[in-house]
């Protein structure tokens, strides 16, 4: 543990700052305390950029590094001004931004189908209901009970504690993320697929008129003897179909989980019916 | 794993704090369905690098189910709320402590949001009658109905 | 007669009850109402021509077979048996329900399911408008049942189960009114008080269980060569098992000191009276000690106190009728001091060997007379009361000789016979008793014992007279006069009321002469299984002694005719003058005190302490005990607020701690 802690200066830093930033933000035991939101904000943003600077700085191109940097930070500045945030509309709305950030991320990490899902379910479905209920029971704009928070000191600690030990487990890399039983036979099938894991830049590159620098983006640290863990338990890496291949996620989705998204299509079914019984009817009087 | 991929997995962890910091302090019930929210985001977020890691379509398969039971959750969650709120007309998660021991002090309130119908307790909600004695008087008669609708 | 024809008889007598009690119990209430006697009345007429088959026909055919006089010691006379199914089956206990039938058998069920016919049939007219009438019905088609079980069973182990089936039925019946407190608390009484003689019944079935290896009757009682080997392996045994089989006789038979529920028992109606605290159940015990003979043979001290037990029980219960001013009472105490006379009688086997057979003759022909005589009386008894609006006591009412006349003749024919007036049936039975009696006190060895039992039968006989007589005078001669509650004009029992009594004052008057001096009766129970026959030249008539027992009861009815009728005021006089006497007998001899101070007062005692120790010791354990959770709790119990936030909190503070320590330990 000391030994992280000598080596990663900059992550103890970030961490203590943005845990600074995220109690100056709160709102206090007490309502009315009106501290000035910038040294708050300023805070935040310092420990942020220390947090995801420390995180090592990958050989990608500079459109995904920028794209990366601009996504994370605002996804959890966005977080943290959701949760700090004395008026639940605003917070609704930064939750709404954090989620766009987050989408961003997705993209980032090929996964576009599910970049759109979550804006089309979250940003324009649920955060607009939320924003109903919110106006049906806050007509007189922010209550007494936004201005306060409890436990707000315990809470922020132990949630950067946590986050502290992760990020140490992480970037001591003595977690063996994958399975080393398949990687004998993933080494065969995966012998004639591309190594580089597609990304966004990688995509649009190919889609782009065959552009010749297109494959060496491929990561320096994932040499060619010790392919990196191409498969898990459930299943080996799909040699036909690149991760975040829409094709691919569709024939997986309609014959390999057919039955749980039957499930997934009745639990849908079972909520909304759920959500009618639980909700006031009308005869019971307005809210 | 790639630096990279440590990056993702980093902000994902971030999410899921951010959100669990936010279910703790705040005592808006939408704000903490919205913190549980943004928690479900952050596992989102590493359940994509954790499939991108294994170059394995599951990672984004899962995030999709995870995203139909948020849905789910979340309807759920507001209709709950709504109930809630029609019983005691605010949104403050300390009215609800009914769960505490039986001789410790009820949470501070700011103000009297409850509306108090002299009956004791939250309006038409169903009381059950103590198991070994004979009720006195039918739990829920016609005029207490009536009474409760006349108060909404 | 043929095998099957012999066991459909012998079942019909106990299932055809049973069947009309399941009917009116489950068709009663609602179908059959107040037509709930019919089931009853046809299965009872069923079992008591099924009775009197077996009586008549059945045994009889067979004695001329099974008897043989030459094999003196395994006798087991003629009898029927028929298994039913194998009931327990564990290690060597084989309890099987099987009906056995022999000669004290048939007649008990004769007399058994005769008199609950004719009671059944009064009873209808009774009990009409009774809203309980079906219950009424069912518990008396049950009790039939279980008391023609109780004879009829052939090994101890169903018997005792009947003997608590009949007291089970007896509970019912007595608190059959169980709206009037009175009604109930004579129930329980009943109950409680039996359950110390069951006490000691299943101590003697116990103690013959673990002596002979088996609880059959022919096992157990008709090998006297086998009694004598038990006796000679464990002196003493057969007389505890005598005394604590007796004890039971005495519970049910309500024998001095536990006769306290019978007259309690009073609080039932009327014709429950006559059957069961009357005519039936109460001879169950009489009935034991009589099946046991072949024990008590071989335990004298047991019959010597069997019969001082009878003598004290007959003659404390003829002095507390003598001042009793309820009618039924009087009756009740006239049963339990009748009951004594035939235990009396029970007893005289000690004095020699050639008295068991007379003895029990004795007994079991007062038995069965007093059946119908008391059972008459009883039911004249409710007559009146039926007439009297519920009434019952003599001081209320008198002169109803004009206005209920068959009642007043046929409680005049039950009155004589108890009395022991001659040539009716109450004369002579009581009458071979005393002849038994003084026979007894002839022998050498305790002579002058039974010289006194002979002197307080004799006495208790007069008493008898003169008591039932006083009932008999208070009520019918007299001055006319009627309770308020009777109304204007008080009414003569209804024809359905008025036959059982007729049927039953005929047979009071005539069954002693029928099978008495005849020897029909004596000839017929000697072929029991246990009994010697005796040879018919050494039957005779006991004149001297019937001429003294009929001096005994006429002196007794003068002297009520003289008390009552002649010159009223003497009872009052007397009363005065022995003011102590009188309050000691009007009081029932404070047995009921003395027994709650003797019994209740320490067990009540006993209770407080324990309460003391309960409460003081136990539950102060116990709490304590419950104190440790409560004080170990105070700290984490402040944690439960009731505020969510918190309780998510101690979560998330679980997890964060669950999650670092799994981190850190890589």
């Amino acid at each position: 543990m000391m030994d992280w802690l000598q080596a990663h200066p900059m992550t103890v830093v970030g961490l203590v700052l943005w845990a600074v930033g995220v109690l100056w933000l709160m709102p206090g035991k007490q309502a009315g305390s009106t501290r000035p939101k910038i040294p708050g904000l300023l805070l935040t943003a310092a420990g942020l950029f220390a947090f995801c600077l420390s995180c090592g700085k990958p050989q990608t191109q500079l459109a995904d590094e920028v794209m990366f940097w601009v996504f994370a930070v605002s996804a959890l500045l966005c977080g943290v001004l959701m949760i700090t945030a004395r008026n639940p509309v605003y917070a609704a709305l930064w939750f709404a931004l954090a989620t766009l950030a987050t989408c961003g991320l997705f993209l980032l990490q090929s996964a576009p189908f599910l970049a759109a899902a979550t804006i089309i379910v979250y940003a324009g479905a649920v955060i607009v209901t939320f924003l109903f209920v919110i106006m049906l029971a806050q007509q007189s704009g922010a209550a007494g009970y936004d201005q306060k928070s409890g436990q707000s000191v315990m809470a922020t600690i132990s949630a950067f504690i946590l986050l502290g030990a992760v990020a140490m487990t992480l970037q001591q890399e003595k977690l063996e993320i994958g399975v080393p039983v398949v990687v004998a036979k993933a080494k065969e099938t995966n012998a004639a697929v591309a190594p580089s894991p597609p990304n966004m830049s990688a995509m649009m590159q190919a889609s782009g008129s065959g552009s010749p620098a297109g494959l060496p983006t491929a990561p320096a640290d994932a040499p060619e003897e010790k392919p990196a863990v191409p498969g898990n338990l459930l299943s080996s890496a799909d040699p036909d179909h690149a991760v975040g291949d829409l094709k691919g996620l569709g024939r997986s989705l309609f014959s390999d989980y057919l039955f749980a998204v039957e499930l997934a299509g009745t639990l849908l079914l079972v909520a909304s019916i759920g959500a009618i019984a639980l909700a006031p009817r009308r005869e019971q009087g307005a809210l | 794993m790639t630096p990279e991929d440590l990056r993702f997995l980093l902000v994902g962890a971030g999410l899921f704090i951010l959100g669990a910091i936010g279910f703790l302090t705040r005592r808006n019930l939408i704000l903490m369905v919205l913190s549980a929210e943004l928690m479900m985001h952050g596992v989102s977020m590493t359940l994509v690098t954790f499939g991108r890691i294994h170059q394995t379509q599951e990672g984004q398969i899962f995030t999709i189910f995870t995203l139909t039971v948020a849905a789910c959750e979340a309807g759920l969650a507001l209709a709950l709320v709504l109930s809630l709120y029609r019983k005691s007309h605010s949104l403050d998660i300390q009215l609800w402590s009914e769960l505490r021991e039986p001789d410790m002090p009820a949470p501070v309130q700011d103000a009297p949001a409850r509306i108090d119908d002299g009956s004791g307790s939250y309006g038409d909600t169903p009381k059950l009658t103590p198991a070994g004695i004979v009720p006195k008087d039918p739990p829920r008669t016609k005029s207490s109905a009536g009474a409760s609708s006349a108060r909404t | 007669m043929s095998e099957e024809i012999q066991q459909l008889v012998l079942w019909l007598i106990p299932v055809a009850p049973l069947a009309s009690a399941v009917i009116t119990a489950l068709l009663g209430p609602k179908l059959l109402r107040y037509k709930s006697h019919l089931p009853c009345w046809s299965a009872l007429a069923v079992s008591f021509v099924c009775s009197l088959i077996l009586l008549l026909k059945i045994l009889p055919s067979m004695g001329s077979a099974a008897v043989d006089p030459s094999e003196v010691g395994t006798f087991a006379g003629p009898q029927v048996l028929v298994s039913g199914y194998e009931w327990l089956n564990v290690g060597d206990l084989h309890a099987n329900i099987e009906l056995r039938a022999d000669s004290i058998t048939a007649i008990m069920l004769t007399m058994v399911t005769g008199v609950s016919l004719l009671v059944s049939i009064f009873g209808s007219g009774y009990m009409s408008h009774d809203p309980g009438y079906p219950r009424f019905f069912a518990a008396v088609s049950m009790f039939v049942f279980s008391m023609c079980m109780l004879v009829l069973s052939g090994s101890f182990a169903l018997l005792f189960v009947f003997w608590e089936a009949v007291g089970l039925c007896s509970y019912l019946l007595i608190g059959f009114w169980y709206q009037k407190p009175a009604a109930a608390a004579a129930a329980k009484k009943a109950f409680v008080v039996n359950r110390i003689g069951d006490f000691g019944l299943i101590m003697g079935i116990f103690l013959i269980w673990t002596n002979f290896g088996s609880l059959d009757f022919v096992t157990v009682l008709s090998d006297s060569a086998r009694i004598a080997a038990v006796e000679v392996k464990n002196p003493g045994v057969i007389q505890l098992i005598c005394f604590c089989l007796f004890l039971g006789a005495m519970g049910k038979s309500a024998q001095f000191p536990l006769q306290v529920w019978l007259p309690d028992a009073m609080e039932g109606p009327t014709p429950v009276s006559a059957l069961i605290h009357a005519a039936t159940m109460v001879t169950a015990g009489v009935y034991l000690v009589a099946r046991c003979t072949p024990l008590f043979v071989m335990a004298p001290n047991a019959q010597l106190a069997v019969s001082a037990i009878g003598a004290a029980t007959a003659a404390i219960a003829a002095l507390t009728a003598l001042t009793q001013m309820d009618l039924k009472r009087v009756l009740a105490y006239s049963t339990v001091s009748q009951l004594g006379f035939m235990f009396m009688a029970l007893g005289c086997g000690a004095a020699s060997a050639e008295l068991v057979t007379p003895a029990v003759t004795a007994g079991m022909f007062h038995l069965f007379t007093h059946a119908f005589f008391k059972a008459l009386l009883f039911l004249a008894a409710g007559s009146v009361m039926h007439a009297m609006g519920d009434v019952i006591d003599m001081r209320r009412f008198s002169g109803l000789k004009h206005a209920l006349p068959i009642t007043h003749w046929t409680f005049l024919v039950g009155a004589a016979a108890l009395a022991g007036v001659p040539l009716l049936a109450g004369f002579w039975s009581k009458d071979d008793i005393l002849a038994v009696l003084s026979e007894a006190s002839h022998s050498k060895e305790h002579g002058l014992f039974f010289g006194v039992i002979w002197a307080v039968a004799t006495g208790t006989a007069f008493l008898t007279a003169f008591y039932t007589f006083r009932a008999y005078f208070m009520t019918f001669c007299g001055p006319e006069k009627f309770p308020a509650e009777a109304g204007h004009h008080p009414h003569e029992a209804t024809p359905i009321m008025a036959w059982p009594l007729r049927i039953l004052a005929v047979c009071a008057a005539l069954i002693g002469l029928a099978v008495g001096p005849t020897h029909l009766f004596a000839n017929y129970l000697q072929k029991t299984m246990g009994l010697t026959p005796v040879p018919p030249d050494s039957q005779h008539l006991h004149w001297d002694v019937m001429a003294l027992s009929s001096v005994v009861a006429i002196a007794g009815i003068g002297l009520a005719w003289m008390f009552y009728v002649a010159s009223p005021k003497i009872p009052g006089a007397i009363a005065s003058a022995m003011k102590p006497l009188y309050l000691i007998s009007q009081g029932k001899f404070f047995l009921d005190e003395i027994l709650k101070a003797l019994v209740v007062l320490p067990l009540v005692g006993i209770a407080k302490l324990a309460t003391v120790f309960d409460r003081g010791v136990i539950d102060c354990i116990v709490d304590s005990i419950g104190a440790i959770p409560k004080a170990l709790s105070s700290i984490p119990r402040q944690f439960h607020t009731g505020v969510v936030s918190s309780y998510a909190g101690f979560m998330w503070a679980g997890v964060v701690a669950a999650v670092v320590l799994v981190l850190t330990m890589f």
